[in-house]
């Protein structure tokens, strides 16, 4: 019985290494892209990506660690006779009171890698988040308002002047401005930004192939940049729990050369001005 | 492991409390039950058939058919041509004409004959269909050729069943089975969800009279309806809101069918008529007993079922399926005749006159300054199906939910945001709401005017209000864009 606990012990974690080790090839990673290589279709995105990496490389030697202590704690233990009074097999189990330098050593070691952690991935979290860390193309403003509602993704984007180029994006509503509806085109190959609100619950707006997300919360704008490197179609849903027709939440984000996208603009600004009368030949 | 038993132990809950308890069958409309039993087993033969007639609709799950609806059911239909084999042998190339062609022909399809001498025969597949020269390839062949102008069906049902899928997907939690807007999350909703059975749509580019059009749907379908909890669905493809469209525009028409079959009973039929014949049939004959006198209008019931009323029933039916067919017809779309007048201070002036004014009287529902509170909302309203009084004040809508007229101060506007949606809900109104037509009031010029000067009430400048957000516009977005538009909305769309 003690070695069938010690082979159930070690039998999961082993499992669990060889399906973390297969789990890419059976498409249970992070989802594939546009590019159809998994990797993060941002630079950004791959560089939360290698965070993320490195994170898992850590956790993984220390539970392979720890999984091989314990297999060898079990191990022995089973080795060990059922009789105490066995003398040449049996062995007493004996009573510590633990190890003061083991202790002081798993607590620094832990507390150290937590500490490089903490501050390694200060950089990325900035460039993320916090505004003023943003790269300077989207520092002139966003291009979309993306206001999240139960359950669909409304999408306010601005009016164009006359010569046909889009005006900046004003916080509040304007005459002139655009809608769509789970429909974000914006210009791929720069960095771009758009404003999220939500309209009544909490919602989070994901970019699972950007590695985007971010909560939209009832009376805040907040600001979110990406950029995608490849013109393409990308998904984008909701991942906050905001009612019972989350699932329908599904969006689609279309990125675009810029020239494109300015033409897109301008046709989704000839729909919606348009006032159904047939155009005559004269 | 723990997975596992968490699974099995959800299904279980779910078997015992239920998903909402929806059942795949059609509920009766609940005025059926005023009916006598025998008109009610009518009306059911009728709809959903039972062991010895076929229904015209049948079930959710065993749906029928029903050629005189124009309804896209089919992958293909079309008539046999002529002969295009070489003449020797069995036949199995057939030259035909498409009639319809709602999704691709393909190799093992079924071909089922909807007339001529091959109905109910065993039906044959394709084997390969040439849209160049509108030939089939059927098998296994057939001996003597069909005649010319024979009906078939190819992938027959195949259009509805996929909407049926899809709707029992994404509609049917809130419009219900039979599409009665009575799905276990309408509750909790309010705009309820439509109640197809009125066989009536809102937001349609059709005159006030017309039934919607297909895009009509398929359009809301795509877009959602702002200000509801009517989502988009952009993400479908246009073959799978197509497929949803046909599904819903059935099941409208069985609701049309069934109003009218009840309409048609309740007068003589229903449980209050026949007590009182019975009860003026025994002043007058003294000998004649209850059961006997109703017998007698039972049988008078199946005589006028056989002859008069089946007449009815289908030059109803002919002329509902002719109103669906009309509003597919180019000419039903609505377009103004006039290009939009420009969108000037002068027109906006002219519109807000209107507004004001005694012909359009927009603010006697919209109120004066568009928040939707005009005094209309406040008076007792006649119901226009029953010419009575509605119990408490305010308006209503022909489905008997109250309705406030819309708040033009949020620019959301639910029939779409375009210039030619705006027309049309000035021209057509909208549909099943106190919100008339004005297309026979108003001139085309006049409605752009009001047209301008709706979509500018977001924007009129008004005092400020605390929460409105003025202050906190993009970080260093230039002020630039309308210099009208003061203060406004939170929320835009």
């Amino acid at each position: 019985m003690k070695r069938f606990w010690c082979l159930f012990f070690m039998f999961w974690p082993i499992t669990a290494v060889i399906v973390c080790w297969l789990a890419p090839g059976w498409n249970w990673w992070f989802p594939q892209g546009p590019a159809g290589d998994g990797l993060a279709s941002s630079p950004l995105g791959r560089r939360i990506d290698d965070l993320f990496y490195m994170i898992l490389v850590i956790t993984s030697i220390t539970f392979v660690g720890t999984q091989v202590a314990l297999g060898y704690v079990l191990f022995t233990g089973a080795r060990r006779g059922d009789q105490p009074a066995d003398a040449e097999e049996g062995e007493k189990a004996w009573y510590t009171h633990g190890s003061h330098n083991l202790e002081v050593m798993w607590s620094i070691v832990p507390a150290g890698i937590l500490l490089f952690i903490a501050l390694y991935q200060m950089d990325v979290w900035a460039e993320y988040r916090v505004r003023n860390e943003f790269p300077k193309q989207v520092q002139s403003g966003p291009l979309a308002e993306v206001t999240a509602r139960q359950f669909e993704w409304r999408i306010r984007y601005p009016g164009l002047d006359e010569e046909g180029n889009p005006l900046p994006l004003m916080a509040e509503p304007q005459p002139t401005d655009l809608y769509t509806v789970n429909d974000l085109h914006l210009p791929s190959g720069k960095p771009v930004m758009i404003n999220l609100r939500s309209a009544d619950v909490q919602h989070s707006f994901f970019l699972p192939e950007l590695r985007v997300k971010q909560d939209a919360v009832p009376g805040l704008v907040i600001p979110v940049w990406f950029e995608t490197k490849k013109s393409a179609n990308y998904a984008l849903l909701c991942a906050e729990l905001c009612g019972w027709g989350h699932y329908k939440m599904k969006a689609r984000l279309v990125t675009q050369p810029e020239e494109e996208w300015r033409g897109w603009l301008r046709d989704l600004h000839a729909e919606q001005t348009d006032d159904g009368v047939p155009e005559q030949a004269e | 492991m723990r997975v596992g038993l968490l699974i099995i132990g959800a299904a279980a809950l779910a078997a015992v409390v239920g998903c909402g308890g929806q059942r795949a069958e059609f509920k009766s409309r609940e005025d059926l039950s005023d009916l006598i039993p025998e008109a009610q087993a009518h009306v059911r033969q009728v709809l959903d058939g039972d062991d010895e007639h076929v229904g015209h609709f049948g079930s959710p799950l065993n749906s029928i058919a029903w050629e005189r609806l124009p309804v896209r059911f089919h992958g293909a239909v079309g008539v046999f041509a002529e002969n295009a084999g070489d003449g020797s042998g069995a036949l199995t190339k057939l030259k035909v004409t498409l009639a319809e062609l709602n999704r691709p022909i393909e190799p093992g399809q079924e071909l089922v004959w909807v007339s001529g001498k091959y109905v109910g025969q065993p039906s044959p597949h394709v084997v390969s269909y040439d849209s160049k020269t509108n030939t089939v390839e059927i098998k296994p062949a057939v001996s003597v050729p069909p005649d010319a102008g024979d009906r078939f069906a190819v992938a027959p049902g195949a259009v509805l069943k996929h909407g049926r899928m899809l709707y029992a997907e994404h509609c049917q939690h809130c419009h219900g089975v039979t599409g009665d807007g009575g799905g276990p999350t309408a509750k909790y909703l309010n705009p309820k969800p439509r109640d197809y059975r009125l066989g009536k749509f809102k937001f349609t580019s059709t005159a006030t009279p017309a039934r919607a059009r297909r895009e009509d749907l398929a359009r809301i379908i795509e877009d959602g309806i702002p200000g509801t909890y009517m989502p988009s669905f952009k993400l479908l493809e246009p073959e799978e809101s197509q497929a949803i469209v046909e599904y819903v525009r059935w099941l409208a028409m069985r609701g049309e069918i069934e109003f009218k079959l009840v309409q048609s009973l309740k007068n003589d039929y229903s449980i209050e008529a026949v007590e009182s014949t019975i009860e003026s049939a025994r002043k007058a004959d003294e000998g004649l007993s209850n059961s006997a006198a109703r017998e007698q209008i039972i049988a008078e019931m199946q005589e006028y079922l056989a002859g008069d009323w089946l007449e009815e029933f289908n030059d109803d039916t002919k002329f509902q399926s002719e109103q669906w067919r009309n509003a597919e017809q180019p000419d039903a779309v609505v377009l103004p005749k006039v290009a939009r007048v420009p969108d000037t201070p002068e027109s906006r002036a002219r519109g807000r006159k209107l507004y004001l004014g005694q012909r359009a009287k927009c603010a006697t529902c919209h109120g004066e300054s568009g928040l939707g509170d005009g005094s209309q909302t406040l008076a007792v309203q006649k119901n226009p199906m029953t010419n009575e009084d509605y119990d408490t004040p305010g308006l209503f809508d022909d489905w008997g939910n109250p309705l406030k007229p819309r708040n033009l101060t949020r620019g959301i506007y639910r029939g779409g945001r375009r210039p030619v949606d705006l027309y049309r809900r000035i021209h057509v109104g909208i549909k099943g709401t106190p919100m008339p037509a004005f297309g026979t009031v108003l001139k085309d010029e006049e409605i752009w005017d009001l047209v301008n000067y709706v979509t500018h009430v977001p924007f009129e400048a008004r005092e400020r209000r605390p929460g409105d957000g003025g202050a906190e516009s993009g970080a260093d977005a230039p002020k630039v864009a309308a210099s009208k538009s003061g203060p406004s909305l939170q929320v835009a769309n």
